[in-house]
Order: C-alpha cells, then sequence, then structure tokens
C-alpha cells in the first residue's frame, strides 16, 4: 500500500464549531500527526469554497486520503466524497470526523475540553484514515425481465403494468385458469359489478400481451440468485421450463377458512360459509327467506386474533344482494364491530341498512347458538344493544370466515429465503414505510398474500409492486454500496456460523481446494457486520469497517 | 476522584444510536465530554473483542448502542447484540473487570434526549468507578485477533 | 384553550431593554469614542443630549422616538473630528444615510447602537423589502441562538413571535423559523404575513445581521415555473375538520378539550411543551384521559364517512400517555373498534391488557366542565347496559374527521373532478383505482380516501407505478 498522504479539513461553520472548539489550535495540532502533509480550515466546508479547497488540497498536495472534520456524515458525506471523485480520488478513501453535532454543539460550556474532543477525534479519524483502502462498487447487471407467482386478479394487475413499461414478465399460476379467487366470487362491493366482468378482460389482455408468458397449472419449483438475475425453474405438468428474470412479486393470494365443526358447518346441509353462498347465487340457485350471517367466526378470536378486513363487506354485499333480489326476504347479521371503514363503505353500510338487512350486535362472551334438528332452523344470540336473548328464525346460516395464509406460503418463503409474519403471511420489509417489499432485494409482495384485502387494494398493491420491481429493470444495473464483507479464505474454517447469522442469507458455504469456505454474495450483502463480529477465525473482513480500522481508532485515543 | 475526566469509547450505530447522538447535538443538549463515539453500521458489528480491546488499552467506559429490538436496519443485528453483550459484561466479572464499565442501550434516532440522558449517567457512573485499573497493553491490532 | 386569534407579539420589551442599550453605549465609551448620542429627560421633558460619562447613560431614555439626525448633524458639523456613539432606530439610520448621499454628513466616526421598534410604533414606518434565498443558506442556523430555557424550540434574533401552525397554535416561532424539526431542507424560512421587512414596516435587520453565510437577500420573488411532464401525482393529503362548530363537545369553550391533533403536538419531543402533555387550563399533568372518535365523522351533520385511522391513533395515543406517566387510565368512547390492518388487532389487545384502556362503545352526547378543576364531564349512554351515565377525565380528546386536502381551485386547474366529500374522484373502478378524471392525472393518499400509512405509501407507489405505465406507452405511441 502507498504511503498514506492524509489532507484535513478542519471546519468552522460559522460560530456552530468556531465558537466552542479553538480550531486554527486542532489545524496545528492535526499538522503534527503522522501521515498528516497538509491541515487548513474552512468557515463552511460544504460551500462551494469550501469544496473548491478540498479539490484544490487534493490536487496540490498530491492527497491520497482526505478527512473533513465538521458536522456530521449523515448530512455531507456524499457531497465531500463526490468532491473526492471529481478529482479522481476514490470516494471511499474519505473519513468524516463529527466535531459538531457529536462535539461542539453538546460540550458548548466548556471550550477547553470539546477542544481536546476534537483533536481526540481527529486524531482517531486519522489513524482510521491511514489503513482505509479504494473500494470498488460493483455493477450488477439486471436481467430486464420479472417474474409473477400467481395469476389472480392482483398477479394481472402487476403484469400487465410492468409489461406496459416494457419489460417481459412471466406468470405462473397453480390453477388450470387464470383469476384466482375472484372466478368463485358472484359480485364485488361496492358497486356490485360481477366478478367476472372484472376478471375476464383483465384475464384477455394477460393472454394477448406479446410481453407476458403464461404458465397454467404450473409451480414455481426452485428459485436461485439474487436481485437482477435470478434462475427460475418452472413444473407445469412434470414439464419443466427454466428462464432468468431481474426481479419477482410474489402474488399467490390467500386460502379461505372452512369453519369445520363451528355453528354446525360440515354437519347441517344450510350452513355455509359466504363464498359458498355466492357459488349458489352465482348459479342462480335458491336462498332462504330467513337468512342469518355470524360475521367473525374464526376470526378475533384468541386462536385467531386479527381480523381479515375484508369480510364485513362481503357479508353486507351479500346481505344486500340477496335483499336487492327478494325485498321480503329476512336478512340479519350479527356482528362484533363492523368493518366499513373510508368513504364508500360506510354508505355502502347505510345503503344496505336502507334495504332493510338488519345489524345485530354479539359479543364473544356469548356467542349465538345453532337451533335445530339436522338443519339449522334458529338462532338464539344475544343482543348486545338492546341487552335481551333474541330467537331469529333460520333457514339459512352463513358464516363469515376470515382469509387465512396460503399453505404454499411455507413453500415459497423457504425458496425465495423471505420471511413470514407471526400469522403465517409474508412479512414485508416495513409495515409503514416498505409495505409491498420484502427485505431481501429484488423480491416485492402485494394482495392477499401478504393480509387480506379487496380487489381495490390489491390493484393499488399490485401497481406498487410493479412500481417497486420496475426499479432496477429499468436502471439495468445494480450498485450495492461496497461497504460489503469479503472473506479471506485461507483463514476460513469452514465453521458456517457467519452462514447462518446473515439476515439477507447473502453467505453461502461453497467447496473449494477439498474443503467448504464461505462465500458472500457481494451483491447481497448490505455490510452489517454481523458476520464479520461473529467469525472465530478473525476471517471475515468488513470494509471501511474492519476491525484493523475499529481498533486503530481506539487505540488512537488512547495513544 | 474529582478531577478523573474518564474517556469512554461508545459504539453507535449508523441508523439509529449515531442518528440520536446526532439529535442531541441538534438540540442543543448537553454532557460531558468524555464520549468518544465511534461509528459501525450495526451494533450488531460490535463483537466482544473490540469492546475488550477498547477495555485493554486504557478506556473507562465503554457503550454499545444501538437500535431498539425490532427495529433494526439489517433486521435482525441487535438481536445478536443483546446476547453477546450481557454474555461478555459476565465475563468481565471473571476478569475481575466491573461489569458496570460496559453498557449496552438502545437509543432510537429520534432520541436525542435518551442519548444524553445515558451519556451524562454512564459518565457519572464511571466517574464513581473510577479511572480503569487495566495496564495498557499496546498490543498490535493487526493479526492476533484472539491473542 | 390556547390562544387562537393571530395576534402578534413582539420582544419589543426585551430589545428596548435599557440595560443592554447602555451596556453597549458604555462600551462604546470605553473604546474612546467622545460620547454617545441619545435622549435624556431634563427639565420636564425628553430632549437629545450628548452622554460622556457612564453615569450619565442611567439617565437614558428610549422613549418617546425622536428622530435624532438632526442634532447628530449639527453636533458632527460642529466637532467635525468627533466619533460619536448614537442610540438610534433605523429611522435615524435611513435619515443620516440620505443627508450623507445629500453630501451633508458624514458617517466616518459614528457608531450605531440600534433599537427596534415595537410593533405599534413599526407601523407608522416604511421600508425597503428583503428577501431570503435558501440556495446560500448552510444550515448552520446562526440566524437562530440558543436558548437556555428551551432546548429545542431556540429563539432567534428575529423580534416578531406569532402562534406556530405546525403547532396548531399551542406555541409560538419567530418570523424566520423551522418549520419541523424534520423538514427538508432543514433550512429555516421567512414568513412574508408578519415579517417586519417583507410587510414593509421597519428595516429590521435581525436575521440578515446575524447570518453569517450573508444567505439572506434582498431581490428574490415568486417564480412561475413552466414543467413539461408527461403525468401528475395529486397527494395532497388531509386536513382536520374544525369541530368547534359541534357544540356537544365543548372544543373552544371547555379548557381541557383538545383535538387528537393537539394532543399530539403536546406529546411530541419537539412539541410546544416538548412532550409533556401539560393540559390547557392548568398546566397539569392529566392521568384520567377520555378519547372520544367519530368526532364529525360518520356523522351527517358534517362527514358521513368513516375516516379510518381515528381508532388506532387514539389507541396509540392511550398508550403513549401511558408510556409517559405509568399508571394512567385512558378511556376510549368508539362506535365500531376499526383495526383492519396487520397487528391491529392485537395492538388494541394490547392496549386493553398491559396500557390501562378501557374500551366503551357509547357516542357520547355532551360534555360540560366542573368549575372547581376544569375536568370535562362527558355525559353519555353506555350502549351495552344502556345506562346514562356522567364520566369526569381531566382531558378529553377528540379524534376529529379527517378530511381532504384540495381546494377547488386545484382541483379546476388540473381539471380533476372531487366527490361530494372532496375526495378525487376515481372513476376507473376496480382496475384502475388511482386514475383522477383526466387521462395521465393520478392521486394516491389521504385526498384519494381516507387511509393509513402503509396504504397511502403503498398508493403511493402504485401511483407511480401508473404514471410510468401511462409514460412508457406514450414513448411507445412516439409521444414525447
Amino acid at each position: 500500500m502507498e504511503e498514506p498522504r492524509i489532507g484535513v479539513f478542519v471546519c468552522h461553520c460559522g460560530r456552530n464549531i468556531g465558537a466552542y472548539v479553538d480550531v486554527p489550535g486542532v489545524v496545528e495540532y492535526v499538522k503534527g500527526l503522522p501521515n498528516v502533509v497538509h491541515a487548513e480550515r474552512n468557515l463552511y466546508t460544504c460551500s462551494e469554497e469550501g469544496i473548491s479547497a478540498i479539490k484544490k488540497g487534493i490536487q496540490e498536495h498530491n492527497l491520497n486520503r482526505v478527512i473533513v472534520a465538521s458536522c456530521t456524515p449523515r448530512t455531507h458525506e456524499p457531497l465531500f466524497r463526490s468532491a473526492c471523485e471529481a478529482v479522481g480520488l476514490n470516494k471511499y478513501l474519505f473519513e468524516f470526523v463529527n466535531i459538531r453535532d457529536q462535539c461542539s454543539w453538546v460540550h458548548m460550556h466548556e471550550p477547553e475540553k470539546a477542544t481536546e474532543k476534537a483533536k481526540d477525534l481527529i486524531r482517531m479519524g486519522v489513524a482510521k484514515a491511514r489503513l482505509l483502502e479504494p473500494l470498488e462498487e460493483i455493477e450488477i447487471k439486471v436481467t430486464p425481465s420479472a417474474l409473477v407467482i400467481g395469476g389472480g386478479v392482483v398477479g394481472m394487475g402487476a403484469a400487465l403494468n410492468l409489461a406496459a413499461q416494457g419489460f417481459e414478465v412471466h406468470v405462473v399460476e397453480k390453477e388450470p385458469e387464470l383469476g384466482g379467487t375472484l372466478r368463485s366470487v358472484y359480485k364485488l362491493y361496492p358497486t356490485n359489478e360481477e366478478a367476472t366482468k372484472v376478471t375476464n378482460p383483465l384475464i384477455e389482455k394477460v393472454k394477448n400481451d406479446p410481453k407476458i408468458k403464461t404458465y397454467l397449472s404450473a409451480k414455481v419449483k426452485e428459485v436461485s440468485g439474487f436481485i437482477g438475475n435470478f434462475d427460475v425453474v418452472v413444473n407445469q405438468d412434470g414439464e419443466e421450463s427454466k428462464f432468468n428474470v431481474g426481479t419477482i412479486i410474489v402474488a399467490i393470494g390467500a386460502d379461505k377458512l372452512k369453519p369445520t365443526g363451528q355453528y354446525g358447518y360440515g354437519e347441517m346441509p344450510n350452513v355455509l360459509t359466504q363464498l359458498e353462498l355466492e357459488e349458489r347465487m352465482k348459479k342462480g340457485e335458491p336462498v332462504g327467506q330467513n337468512v342469518v350471517m355470524i360475521n367473525c367466526v374464526g376470526a378475533r378470536v384468541p386462536e385467531r386474533t386479527y381480523c381479515s378486513r375484508i369480510c364485513c363487506m362481503t357479508a353486507i354485499k351479500n346481505a344486500s344482494l340477496i335483499k336487492e333480489s327478494n325485498p321480503k326476504a329476512k336478512v340479519w347479521i350479527l356482528h362484533r364491530d363492523l368493518m366499513t371503514y373510508g368513504v364508500d363503505f360506510e354508505n355502502y353500510y347505510r345503503k344496505a341498512m336502507e334495504l332493510g338487512v338488519r345489524f345485530i350486535r354479539y359479543s364473544l362472551e356469548r356467542p349465538p347458538q345453532v337451533i335445530g334438528d339436522g338443519k339449522a332452523e334458529e338462532i338464539k344470540a344475544y343482543h348486545e344493544l338492546r341487552r335481551e336473548e333474541i330467537e331469529l328464525p333460520c333457514d339459512m346460516l352463513v358464516l363469515t370466515t376470515p382469509l387465512i395464509p396460503a399453505e404454499d406460503n411455507q413453500d415459497i418463503s423457504k425458496m425465495l429465503k423471505v420471511s413470514l409474519d407471526e400469522f403465517g403471511f409474508f412479512l414485508e420489509a416495513h409495515l409503514k414505510l416498505r409495505p409491498v417489499e420484502f427485505a431481501m432485494d429484488g423480491i416485492y409482495i402485494c394482495g392477499s398474500a401478504k393480509w387480506p384485502t379487496d380487489v381495490t387494494e390489491g390493484i393499488s398493491q399490485a401497481y406498487a409492486a410493479a412500481s417497486k420491481a420496475a426499479g432496477p429493470l429499468r436502471m439495468g444495473y445494480v450498485k450495492p454500496e461496497a461497504i460489503n464483507a469479503l472473506v479471506n479464505e485461507d483463514k476460513c474454517s469452514g465453521c458456517g456460523i457467519c452462514e447462518l447469522l446473515c439476515p439477507f442469507q447473502a453467505i453461502e458455504l461453497q467447496p473449494r481446494d477439498g474443503k467448504r469456505v464461505s462465500h458472500v454474495n457481494e451483491a447481497v450483502c448490505k455490510g452489517c457486520g454481523t458476520c464479520g463480529a461473529a467469525c472465530p477465525s478473525g476471517a471475515i473482513a468488513m470494509h471501511y469497517f474492519t476491525d484493523e480500522q475499529i481498533l486503530a481508532q481506539v487505540e488512537a485515543l488512547f495513544s | 476522584m474529582d478531577n478523573f475526566e474518564p474517556k469512554i469509547v461508545a459504539f453507535c450505530c449508523n441508523w439509529c444510536s449515531y442518528a440520536g447522538a446526532d439529535l442531541a447535538g441538534t438540540s442543543r443538549m448537553q454532557y460531558p465530554p468524555a464520549i468518544r463515539i465511534i461509528r459501525v453500521m450495526c451494533s450488531g458489528r460490535v463483537s466482544p473483542f473490540l469492546v475488550l480491546k477498547a477495555l485493554s488499552v486504557g478506556a473507562d467506559g465503554v457503550l454499545v448502542l444501538g437500535c431498539h429490538p425490532g427495529d433494526c436496519h439489517y433486521i435482525e443485528g441487535n438481536y445478536k447484540t443483546m446476547r453477546r453483550i450481557p454474555l461478555l459484561k459476565k465475563v468481565l466479572k471473571q476478569f475481575g473487570i466491573e461489569e458496570e464499565r460496559v453498557r449496552l442501550e438502545w437509543v432510537s434516532a429520534s432520541e436525542g434526549a435518551k442519548f444524553a440522558e445515558v451519556a451524562n449517567s454512564f459518565t457519572q457512573s464511571i466517574k464513581n468507578l473510577g479511572p480503569s485499573t487495566l495496564d495498557n497493553l499496546k498490543q498490535s491490532s493487526k493479526g492476533a485477533k484472539h491473542g | 384553550m390556547a390562544e387562537k386569534e393571530t395576534t402578534v407579539i413582539t420582544e419589543a420589551e426585551k430589545i428596548l431593554d435599557r440595560e443592554n442599550i447602555i451596556a453597549k453605549a458604555e462600551e462604546v465609551l470605553d473604546q474612546g469614542y467622545d460620547g454617545i448620542i441619545g435622549l435624556r429627560k431634563r427639565w420636564g421633558h425628553v430632549s437629545p443630549y450628548l452622554f460622556t460619562t457612564k453615569d450619565e447613560l442611567k439617565e437614558l431614555e428610549l422613549e418617546p422616538r425622536y428622530n435624532l439626525a438632526t442634532f447628530v448633524r449639527q453636533l458632527k458639523n460642529k466637532w467635525p473630528d468627533a466619533r460619536l456613539g448614537i442610540v438610534s432606530r433605523g429611522c435615524d439610520e435611513r435619515a443620516l444615510d440620505k443627508l450623507e448621499e445629500l453630501g451633508v454628513f458624514s458617517k466616518e466616526g459614528v457608531v450605531f447602537i440600534g433599537i427596534t421598534c415595537s410593533m405599534e410604533q413599526a407601523e407608522e414606518c416604511n421600508c425597503e423589502k428583503p428577501i431570503y434565498t435558501p440556495l446560500d443558506c448552510t444550515g448552520c442556523w446562526k440566524c437562530m441562538e440558543e436558548c437556555p430555557k428551551d432546548a429545542i424550540t431556540r429563539i432567534n434574533v428575529c423580534p416578531i413571535l406569532v402562534p406556530d401552525q405546525f403547532n396548531l397554535g399551542l406555541g409560538q416561532r419567530k418570523a424566520i423559523y423551522l418549520p419541523f424539526p424534520q423538514a427538508v431542507p432543514k433550512k429555516n424560512v421567512r414568513d412574508p404575513n408578519h415579517c417586519l421587512r417583507i410587510t414593509e414596516k421597519l428595516e429590521c435587520k435581525g436575521c440578515e445581521n446575524a447570518c453569517e453565510a450573508k444567505a439572506i437577500v434582498h431581490d428574490m420573488a415568486d417564480q412561475i415555473v413552466d414543467l413539461d411532464v408527461g403525468a401528475i401525482i395529486v397527494a395532497t393529503g388531509l386536513d382536520f375538520y374544525d369541530v368547534s362548530g359541534l357544540e356537544e363537545y365543548g372544543y373552544g369553550k371547555i379548557k381541557n378539550v383538545v383535538t387528537a391533533m393537539e394532543y399530539e403536538r403536546l406529546t411530541s419531543a419537539s412539541g410546544p411543551t416538548l412532550g409533556s402533555l401539560d393540559r390547557p387550563s392548568d398546566g397539569k399533568v392529566p392521568h384520567n384521559i377520555a378519547f372520544i372518535q367519530c368526532v364529525g365523522s360518520r356523522d351527517f351533520r358534517c362527514e358521513p364517512y368513516c375516516s379510518s385511522v381515528c381508532c388506532m391513533h387514539a389507541t396509540k395515543e392511550a398508550m403513549m400517555a401511558y408510556e409517559h406517566e405509568p399508571g394512567t387510565k385512558s378511556t376510549v368512547f368508539y362506535m365500531d373498534m376499526r383495526a383492519v390492518g396487520k397487528r391491529f388487532q392485537e395492538y388494541i389487545a394490547r392496549a386493553k391488557s398491559d396500557y390501562n384502556v378501557t374500551y366503551i362503545r357509547s357516542r357520547p352526547g355532551r360534555i360540560e366542565v366542573n368549575p372547581e378543576n376544569d375536568n370535562p364531564i362527558i355525559w353519555y349512554e353506555d350502549t351495552t347496559t344502556g345506562e346514562i351515565k356522567k364520566f369526569e377525565a381531566e382531558i378529553v380528546v377528540l379524534a376529529q374527521a379527517m378530511i381532504p386536502q384540495i381546494t377547488k381551485d386545484l382541483a379546476e386547474i388540473l381539471g380533476i373532478e372531487l366527490d361530494e366529500n372532496g375526495f378525487v374522484k376515481t372513476p376507473g373502478g376496480f382496475l384502475q383505482p388511482l386514475d383522477t378524471t383526466k387521462p395521465g392525472i393520478f392521486a394516491c393518499g389521504y385526498v384519494h380516501s381516507p387511509r393509513d400509512i402503509p396504504d397511502s405509501v403503498t398508493q403511493a407507489s402504485g401511483a407511480a407505478g401508473r404514471a410510468a405505465e401511462e409514460i412508457a406507452s406514450l414513448h411507445s405511441q412516439g409521444g414525447k
């Protein structure tokens, strides 16, 4: 390694540093540190003047390491790094020392101590800078195509959006037809349009789109690789297709709970789920004259605490449809809170009331009872608001059940190395800020596979996931920051601890000359350092934060 | 000791505690000048070795600050820290080093006040403990990782 | 209740601080100046005087205003070599500038010890226009000086204090201020409505003198920028329904009835009370809080729809109160607990089990006040028992309805339609939920429909995806 020639630029930041830290004194001190060939002070290093001074300093003094001692890297590190790059210095040869937010501003009443601390901190920074090495960011080419797993309305929506943006899309659907859950649904709330009228045009578009390749009765068998380069194997009735994609969207939807054993389901022929009711209505089969619906069956209970979001509206929809086609029919909905949030859903709820649907609040502590011999004939319930037992004549009992995680979730989670949440649905990277992404780069999630969702929200999510998935595809490459881990294969003992610890599955043990050594996938590694801290052989170096560099800082503090 | 000025090394993770320390600064919250922050990307980077080294070269105290459990930018790094540091403290006792010289705290990016409070209270507790009694073991930091 | 009128309070007292001015004048004398020109009361009235000793300065008068320019000129003409200090206002300085221009006076050897006029005095003055260029500002905040009492809310050298709209009027800010701690860019902005210079009331140089980056300049105006774009996304968010018209809740009349947003600002670490939930009437921290849901929502008089997020935010607020002050008891009066998102039901359950939050199904009919302790008293029917009850809390938080934030003007300019509630109309049905009535314009977030953060963020990405699709299809059609 060449002899370090370090330049240090100490900022006054107007009075923010200058009024508390003796900046000229610090500059003098710094000049005396080994390997420091240039030190100067600036009023505002981040100003145009300051940036020019850095560039000039690098050129005039042939600097190969630069330190700016000023505010915080979280504001201006990119700015100073690009100043270095502009004159040909690798940006990873730049080190930032925080002498404002973590020094002058917090020791305002002790200027001498603040000055001493600033000297300490810069000495530490110089010690690290001596050991910095240039790092190259690798560019990973991205295959400009995507995989969408799931051919329901959400998967199709995502695929069409990606195709419209110009990318090839592979859609893999396990059923013999596209359409997903909506094939069974009768009408959609809040407009009461027929579901098939919504999905059929979508299916046609997908089939006719030259950029979309559909695999029906197919399942994804294997996925390997990483963002930009996923190798996918699809199994279609024994036949395998292989292709390579840049990003993946998971849109496999959810399963429906069958409430066997509850409220006579499975034993009494006139006890159905909402979906079964819809199938009957679709076929034009008669529904009852006295229809009782019980909401939150198998949901918001100790065994399954979550609310499935879409069921209240589903129940109200079906109740409204029954009343519309048969105004004399009596329909009661027994519920424990009505989740008709927003604008359209409240309106829909009100309309249902106007149509004559009756809403009765029951509580978890006093569930309704089904009375009948061989079939449901009467429902006894405790009406919470009238505070009395009521008896409802019933010739059809409809149970509103939640969506549950699809049974394929476990397999897909393992195959793609993505996480499931505590309920078994897919776990997004961040509930609020990254709602359609997985922590794993390049893979995205939308629809009921993530959380029960209706069509409108699902399509929004589909667009969102497609939008995110298109990012790397459009860029054509990804360039992860070079602060990643590097394994010294000679030192690696193949213990595998790092492989287990990596939150991103970026490490894999691979055979090398008869033994196994760790290999870090630079494309995926985020540089957190968990592996580096754990390696018993000291074989992993964390670029830009190596043990040597950190220890140099520590030792410099006490020298 | 009245004139004992401790020197405390604080390993702060880039995404949470370092940002929290910055916020303490922008809010002008004052704390004793004993703290010297070393930035790492994740508290999971901080191995017991680094903490021990810091103590061995003369740190009177070592702070390890990370994101709150569940909030780690790298998902699980702080869970590792959550296990390593308490274990390390137990080991320190056996070496005759007061385990109170090492402290683990969770400071989020918005907790400037907490950072200042931790800095204040830790500095005070180190002052009460007195200076570190470890000899200044100047080992070369290259190579001998577990010497 | 916090002051709702926009009266402007100046720090005239501080600036007209005699001590400060006298101290400065003494300094000038110490530097060997021949004298200080100011006002002194003699023989029953105030007139210009040349102070030559510190003792005399004890009798310095700052009121009334008396333009000293003539006196100064006459003195200097008799005594050209004099080095003088002048206790002056802006008008004095301007007058002397003009005299210098006319060639009858020289400012050499003259130093000004400035006084800033109060607002009332400023009304009678005229001034030039100043404007602020953010480009040069380095965010060093030199123009704000730190106050030892307010570690977070910094007081700066600007003399104007107005109610802080970010803190809903519960706190104050200067006419040059940082809008909120997370502002992007994190630079100060000027308030064109209250800044003395911008409103041409006074040539105040407070911020300009403080700024070492010289970022405050005088010749910038609003710019009209022409943008040629292929798609537009409307994400203008939400505003709050004014619940003071709902008299039964007593908002605006009963001090300790606050809105949820005011509660948020009070409990925010960067808010006007630095995170202490000081109740408005007496500043005491309450340990018995009532939250009332659906105030203005699900109400035919106001907004018939459900604002969607209030059930969850009230629960969060109740939990926060407990975290701040363990033992706090919170009661939430609700209609339906709409906790439909991931982990939301579990959150409510935790609130009940670990945070001392009770949920009562009820829509309170009236809030009165207990005159002895200013506690609000809620009259309500517990719908599950049928009883009419009174509930005395120390503070009541109203979960006010949230309305879409888009003016009819903006909608007209964009050419998009709004529905009867003011939300952006989305005629695209199920498959184009983010499209507005105008092709190429998309909407997301609360202005689209009542949405929480996860859904809004999703819609944001979704709208971006739709916009990308539009633009891509325009490209492929050979469009621009």
